[in-house]
């Protein structure tokens, strides 16, 4: 008998289970939502503690030491050109992230 | 399919970065289940249920810090909603003050959903509020028994009472209707 039942409810709220359409909800409720503060800034403090212990981690078991005898070996060109490539694939990157921030918000 | 892991990760962006785009996946995942569950406890009353809803999900927008990932992102959402509605009804009165015909009248001309879902309404009408919400979040909305506990606010005996409770009665009043016959 419970399990008939407990058929019969779950047939019946099947039924009756419908999926609604967003027809621009989502878009009135990000027009609603008021402006927060900006919390950026953690994500960059947490970055330089790891920045900073990373290297001190890599002094205390020689990593940093080995890099810097390897930075003397290698030709100075490729340096440079790590350096400069670097660089142009990070601002590329973040050029590309703030194109679409600004198309979403 | 979208899992929780997603909405992990859409919480986080929101919370540390204030992304709005990661909070409007959240919402255009969420949106339907939402405004379903207010559809049902205003027994089909549209517009209240997306004002209800647009409430919902800005206070969670507000509070997403708070989200400390206990239980899912979606049964957290759902006690947003829970206690959303029940405000609302403690301030407004609504369902206390109004004609209840009144409503059912409007709403069958108002709403899109209305004609075709009458026998739900006139269901949950034979039930307690309390009742309502937690048959509602077991059999429509797919909620166990102790995320219903989480989103109510009660201890899980009572939850599983509530739904004894409605399974009984709507037992009783589908079966009188012919409902099983047809």
């Amino acid at each position: 008998m419970e399990i008939n039942n407990d058929k019969l409810l779950k047939d019946f709220f099947g039924e009756n289970k419908k999926e609604i359409a967003d027809f621009g909800f989502s878009q009135r409720v990000m027009r609603k939502l008021p402006e927060v503060t900006d919390h950026s800034w953690i994500v960059w403090i947490f970055g330089a503690i790891g920045m900073v212990l990373t290297f001190l981690a890599g002094l205390q078991i020689g990593v940093i030491q080995y890099l810097f005898r390897l930075f003397q070996i290698i030709p100075q060109i490729y340096i440079i050109v790590g350096v400069f490539g670097f660089s142009v694939v990070i601002g590329i990157a973040v050029l590309l992230n703030q194109n679409r921030n600004y198309r979403i918000i | 399919m979208m899992s929780n892991t997603d909405d992990i990760r859409w919480v986080t962006q929101v919370a540390l970065l204030g992304d709005k785009s990661a909070f409007d996946k959240l919402t255009r995942k969420y949106q339907s289940p939402i405004r379903r569950f207010f559809l049902n406890l205003t027994m089909g009353d549209g517009p209240l249920s997306d004002d209800l809803a647009q409430e919902t999900f800005i206070k969670a927008y507000l509070n997403i810090t708070a989200f400390k990932g206990l239980s899912g992102f979606s049964t957290w959402l759902y006690r947003i909603a829970y206690n959303v509605f029940y405000d609302s009804v403690r301030a407004q009165k609504v369902y206390a003050d109004i004609d209840e015909q009144q409503i059912d009248s409007q709403h069958q001309t108002q709403n899109e959903f209305s004609a075709e879902k009458m026998d739900i309404y006139k269901a949950m009408k034979i039930l307690r509020k309390e009742e309502q919400t937690a048959v509602l979040l077991f059999y429509m909305e797919d909620k166990t028994h102790k995320e219903i506990a989480r989103i109510m606010d009660c201890p899980l005996g009572t939850a599983k009472t509530y739904i004894l409770k409605a399974k009984e009665k709507l037992s009783v009043y589908l079966t009188q209707a012919g409902y099983g016959n047809k």
